[in-house]
C-alpha cells in the first residue's frame, strides 16, 4: 500500500515536471504559431487579434497555470490547427481520443505477437544444441534487428498486400466502422512493429537463459534427476525472465507512445502520426497533451514492470 | 558399493582427472582431500553425472552396485542417470546461498525430488485405483486423489525438514531461500538429498561457506544421517581437520591424481607422500608453529632493545566506539531504523603488532575496520589515529584488482594517489617504477609480472599484489580483511608467512581479520574476539588459547 502511494506521488511529480518542460520547450524553440496559422502575408492587426484569441499575449507563467488548471479539470483545450466544423476548433481530448484506439490496438497486437513468438523462440534457441539452427537464428535475428522499420513496412506491404493480396495497402478501415476489419488490417503493421522486437527479445531471453543455466541452482535441479526440459521451463525460465521483463516494458512504452514510422508507412491515423504533424505545425495544445500522455504511459508501464518483478522474484518485495 | 575404475576426464585441454580408481563401501564415509584444481570436484560431478557437457570421459568406468553407470567413449545415458540422481545418489553443494532456486519456495524445491521420482509409482497407483468403483467420479475423483497425494508429499517434506534439525518447519516450507540463513539453507539442501534415502550422498565442501559454529552442526548432522540411514558418504573438502573429524577413509588428490589413500588416522599419523606431508603441515594448527610465531615477536622486540610490549606506543586508540547503520524503510516518509552493528568497542592497536580480530560473519568485524578507516558516518565514541594513511587488503583477490591495468600500474597507483593528496610526497615516474619493482620483489614475485594483468595471475599471486599495494606507501597500519579466506591451504600458509615476514621487515601494524581462529593464531600477536557487535575478549594470543574466558571463545576453539 505504502508502495503504491509512493509510486503515485512519483507519477504526479514527474507529470508536473514534464508538463513544465514541455511548456517551456515551446517558448524556446523558434517559430510562431500565429505566423504559422495566418501565413506571412497577414496584417499585424489580424495577428494581434489571433494572439489575444489564443491567449498568447499573456506572460508564459500565467499561461502555464491557466493551461495546467484546465488540464486538471479535464479540459485539454482546443487544437490550433484542426477544426471540428466551420466555426469551432477541434478539442484536443476529442482529437486524441479519436486516434488513441488505433495506436493502442496496434500496440496490443504487436505485444501479443512478441510475447507469443519471442518467448518460446528464445527458450527453444537456448535449449537447442543444433549448430545449424543456432547459426540461422543468429543471422535471422541480426537481420531482423538491423532492417529499418520503414523498409520492413514496405516489405510487409509488398509481400502480404501486393503479392499475396491478404490486405489492401493503404485501405485502412476505421475501428468505428468495422472493428474486425480494422484488426485484420492492423495485423500487418503490427507484424512490421513486432519483427525487430521479436528478434531482440528472443536474443535477450536466450542469452539470459544461457547465463542462468550456469547457476548453481540449475546444477542442484539436475542433481535431483530433473530432465533438461523440466529444468529449462521450471527453473531457468522464471529466473531468466527478470531482465527480459524490463526489456519488454521498454518495448511496450515505446510502442504505446506511437510507432511513428510504421503509422506513416501504413497510413494509420494514430498517435505517432498526430505527434509529427502537430509538432511541425506548432499545435501546442495537442503536442503538450501528447507529451503528457507518453510520460504517463511510460511511468505506468514501468510501474507494472516493477509489480511484475515482485511477482517473479520474491527477493525484491522483502528489501 | 561404488566402483570407479581408471577414470580420466578432460575438458578442452589436458586431463583434469587422471586414472582415478577407488571404491566406496556400504555406509562408509570417504573423504576426498585436495586443493582447488586437484580434480576432486570434477570426479564427484562425473560420478553424479553432472559434469559439464564439454567434459569428456577419456578412460575408465563407474559402477553403482554392479550397474554400469558410465563408460569411456559412450555418451552419458541421461535417462538412466535421471533415475539414479536424487533417488539412489544425491549431492549437497558448497554454496547454500546460490544452490537453491531463488524464485521457488524451499518446500516446493524439496518436494520436487518426490515429484520427479514418485511419478512412475503414483501414476501406476492411480491406474489401479481407477478400476475400483469409488474412484470413478471422473474429474472430481481425480482432483481429490491429486490433493491427497499433494498432502502426503507435503507431510513427507515436513518430516524431512524436521529430520535435518530445522525448527518451525511449517514456516520454513513456505519460505523463499533468501529468507533463510546459510546454515538453514544447507539443512534444506541436505533434506533434499536425504528425503529418498539414497545409498550414496556426495557432499562437495558443504561447510566451506558457513561459519565455524554452524559448520560443526552440519558436520554432526551428516554424521548422524550416516549412522541412521546407513548411506555411504563421499565427503569432499580442502580442510584436512574436517576430513579427520568425519571420515573413515581418506583419499588425497593432487593435479587430478590420487596421491595417497588410507584409513584417516593412519594418514594423519604417518603420511607417506610428500604432498600429503606438505598439506598436513600447511594446515594452520594450534600446535607446532605455536612457538615460532610467538618467539619471533619476542626476538623482534628484543632487537629493538626496549623489550616489553607495554612500552610500545598505541597507534590507534579506540574508545567506546559504536557504529550503526540507518536501515531505511525504503520510503520518502518511512521511519528509519537505527541498527547498531558495533557496540562500545574499546581497544588499542600498538605499533608494529598484528592484532587478530576473529568472529563469525555478521559480527561486525568489517564494520569495525571500516570505522577505523573512516568509511562509516554514523559513529559514536572516539578513534585516535597516530598513523598516517592506513591501507586495506581485501578478501577476494579475483575482484579487488582492476582487470584492465597491468600489475606495475596497480602497484604504482597508491603512490600516485598519495602524490595528488600530498604534493610533498609526489614522486617522479622513475622513482615510482623503481618502488613498484622493489615491492614486487618484496612480495616474492619476479620482474616479468610487472607488465602482466591480474587475469594472468593465480589467486595467491594476486593476493601478493594486493598486499604490495597496501604496503607500498609504507603506511603505519594495514587492515587485512580475510586476506587468505579465498585461498588454498598451501597458498594460505605462504601468504601468512609473507605477511609475517613483511611485517617484521617494515614494522607495519596489522589489524588482521579472519573467521578462522587457526589462521588468527598463526599470524597474530594479540587476539580480539567479537560476537554480535561486541568485543568479548582481548589479550595475548597464547593467553587466549591457553585460557579462554568467554564461553563463545571456547566454542570457537573446540
Amino acid at each position: 500500500m505504502k508502495y503504491l502511494v509512493k509510486k503515485f506521488v512519483t507519477l504526479i511529480m514527474t507529470l508536473f515536471l514534464v508538463s513544465v518542460l514541455a511548456f517551456l520547450a515551446f517558448q524556446i524553440i523558434p517559430g510562431d504559431v500565429v505566423t504559422s496559422i495566418l501565413g506571412t502575408e497577414a496584417t499585424p492587426e489580424r495577428e494581434e487579434q489571433l494572439r489575444q484569441e489564443l491567449g498568447l499575449d499573456k506572460p508564459p507563467v500565467v499561461r502555464y497555470f491557466r493551461w495546467a488548471g484546465s488540464v486538471l479539470k479535464g479540459d485539454f483545450g482546443d487544437s490550433y490547427r484542426y477544426s471540428k466544423n466551420m466555426n469551432q476548433m477541434m478539442p484536443v481530448a476529442e482529437l486524441i481520443g479519436d486516434k488513441l484506439p488505433v495506436t493502442l490496438l496496434l500496440a496490443a497486437l504487436s505485444m501479443i505477437f512478441i510475447a507469443v513468438i519471442a518467448i518460446p523462440l528464445g527458450v527453444l534457441w537456448a535449449r537447442s544444441k543444433n549448430k545449424v539452427f543456432d547459426v540461422m537464428m543468429n543471422m535471422g535475428t541480426q537481420t531482423a534487428m538491423a532492417v529499418p522499420s520503414f523498409f520492413l513496412g514496405v516489405l510487409v506491404t509488398y509481400l502480404f498486400g501486393i503479392l499475396l493480396k491478404w490486405f489492401a495497402p493503404g485501405g485502412y478501415i476505421s475501428y468505428k466502422e468495422d472493428f474486425w476489419g480494422c484488426i485484420s488490417y492492423l495485423v500487418f503493421p503490427a507484424i512490421s512493429v513486432a519483427i525487430p522486437k521479436i528478434a531482440m527479445t528472443a536474443r535477450f531471453l536466450r542469452n539470459s537463459m544461457l547465463t542462468e543455466s550456469g547457476s548453481d541452482y540449475v546444477r542442484t535441479a539436475y542433481s535431483k534427476g530433473a530432465s533438461e526440459r523440466r529444468v529449462a521451463y521450471f527453473h531457468v525460465l522464471r529466473n531468466a525472465m527478470m531482465p527480459v521483463v524490463t526489456f519488454l516494458g521498454m518495448i511496450i512504452a515505446e510502442i504505446v507512445a506511437g510507432s511513428i514510422v510504421v503509422e506513416q508507412v501504413f497510413s494509420l491515423p494514430g498517435i505517432g502520426k498526430l505527434l509529427i504533424s502537430s509538432i511541425s505545425t506548432r499545435d501546442f495544445p495537442v503536442v503538450e497533451i501528447l507529451i503528457l500522455y507518453i510520460t504517463f504511459v511510460v511511468i505506468v508501464v514501468y510501474f507494472l514492470v516493477d509489480v511484475l518483478y515482485r511477482v517473479i522474484d520474491p527477493r525484491i518485495s522483502n528489501k | 558399493m561404488i566402483k570407479i575404475k581408471h577414470l580420466s576426464v578432460a575438458f578442452d585441454g589436458p586431463e583434469v582427472v587422471k586414472d582415478v580408481s577407488f571404491e566406496i563401501g556400504d555406509g562408509e564415509i570417504l573423504g576426498v582431500v585436495g586443493e582447488s584444481g586437484s580434480g576432486k570436484s570434477v570426479t564427484a560431478l562425473t560420478l553424479m553425472g553432472l559434469v559439464a557437457e564439454t567434459a569428456r570421459v577419456t578412460s575408465g568406468e563407474i559402477y553403482y552396485d554392479d550397474q554400469l553407470l558410465l563408460e569411456a567413449g559412450v555418451p552419458r545415458n541421461t535417462a538412466l542417470y535421471r533415475e539414479y540422481q536424487g533417488q539412489k545418489m544425491s549431492m549437497v553443494f558448497q554454496e547454500p546461498m546460490t544452490s537453491l532456486n531463488p524464485t521457488m519456495k524451499v518446500g516446493a524445491q524439496v518436494e520436487e525430488v518426490l515429484i520427479l521420482h514418485d511419478r512412475q509409482g503414483s501414476s501406476y497407483e492411480t491406474k489401479k485405483e481407477a478400476k475400483t468403483p469409488e474412484a470413478k467420479n471422473g474429474l472430481a475423483g481425480w482432483h481429490q486423489r491429486r490433493m491427497e497425494e499433494k498432502e502426503r508429499r507435503r507431510a513427507r517434506v515436513l518430516d524431512a525438514l524436521r529430520g535435518v534439525g530445522l525448527r518451525d518447519v511449517e514456516r520454513v516450507y513456505d519460505c523463499y531461500p533468501h529468507q533463510l540463513s546459510g546454515g538453514m539453507r544447507q539443512r534444506v539442501m541436505i533434506a533434499m538429498a536425504v528425503i529418498l534415502h539414497p545409498g550414496l550422498i556426495i557432499a562437495d565442501e558443504p561447510t566451506t561457506a558457513l561459519d565455524v559454529t554452524v559448520q560443526n552442526q552440519i558436520i554432526d548432522l551428516l554424521k548422524k544421517i550416516n549412522q541412521e540411514q546407513k548411506n555411504s558418504l563421499l565427503f569432499i573438502t580442502h580442510d584436512l581437520n574436517l576430513a579427520r573429524r568425519l571420515c573413515d577413509r581418506i583419499l588425497v588428490m593432487q593435479d587430478g591424481c590420487i596421491v595417497e589413500e588410507g584409513i584417516t588416522e593412519e594418514i594423519f599419523s604417518d603420511p607417506r607422500g610428500d604432498y600429503t606431508k606438505k598439506l598436513i603441515s600447511a594446515v594452520p594448527g594450534r600446535t607446532g608453529k605455536k612457538k615460532s610465531a610467538h618467539q619471533k615477536l619476542k626476538e623482534a622486540q628484543g632487537k629493538k632493545g626496549d623489550g616489553k610490549k607495554q612500552e610500545l606506543k598505541p597507534l590507534v586508540e579506540v574508545r567506546d566506539l559504536s557504529v550503526s547503520y540507518r536501515e531505511n524503510a525504503n520510503s520518502l516518509f518511512g521511519k528509519t531504523i537505527k541498527k547498531t552493528v558495533v557496540q562500545n568497542a574499546t581497544f588499542d592497536l600498538y605499533e608494529g603488532e598484528i592484532l587478530g580480530l576473529v568472529g563469525e560473519s555478521g559480527c561486525g568485524k568489517t564494520t569495525l575496520s571500516k570505522a577505523i578507516l573512516g568509511l562509516n558516518k554514523m559513529v559514536e565514541g572516539s578513534i585516535v589515529h597516530h598513523s598516517n594513511s592506513p591501507q586495506m587488503v581485501f578478501q577476494d583477490p579475483y575482484s579487488s584488482l582492476n582487470p584492465s591495468k597491468t600489475i606495475g600500474w596497480l602497484l604504482q597507483e597508491p603512490l600516485r594517489a598519495q602524490g595528488i593528496l600530498d604534493p610533498s610526497k609526489a614522486m617522479t615516474e622513475k622513482d615510482r617504477v623503481a618502488a613498484a619493482y622493489d615491492m614486487l620483489h618484496k612480495v616474492g614475485l619476479k620482474d616479468k609480472y610487472f607488465t602482466r594483468r591480474p587475469s594472468q595471475l593465480s589467486g595467491g599471486q594476486r593476493q601478493r599484489i594486493s598486499i604490495g599495494q597496501a604496503l607500498i606507501t609504507r603506511p603505519g597500519l594495514v587492515i587485512a580483511d580475510e586476506p587468505v579466506s579465498a585461498l588454498d591451504v598451501t597458498i594460505q600458509a605462504q601468504i601468512l608467512d609473507l605477511i609475517r615476514s613483511l611485517q617484521e621487515e617494515l614494522k607495519t601494524a596489522f589489524l588482521f581479520i579472519s573467521h578462522d581462529i587457526n589462521v588468527i593464531y598463526q599470524v597474530s600477536d594479540r587476539i580480539m574476539v567479537m560476537k554480535d557487535g561486541k568485543i568479548l575478549e582481548i589479550g595475548d594470543t597464547e593467553e587466549i588459547f591457553r585460557n579462554p574466558k568467554d564461553p563463545y571463545t571456547k566454542e570457537l576453539l573446540r
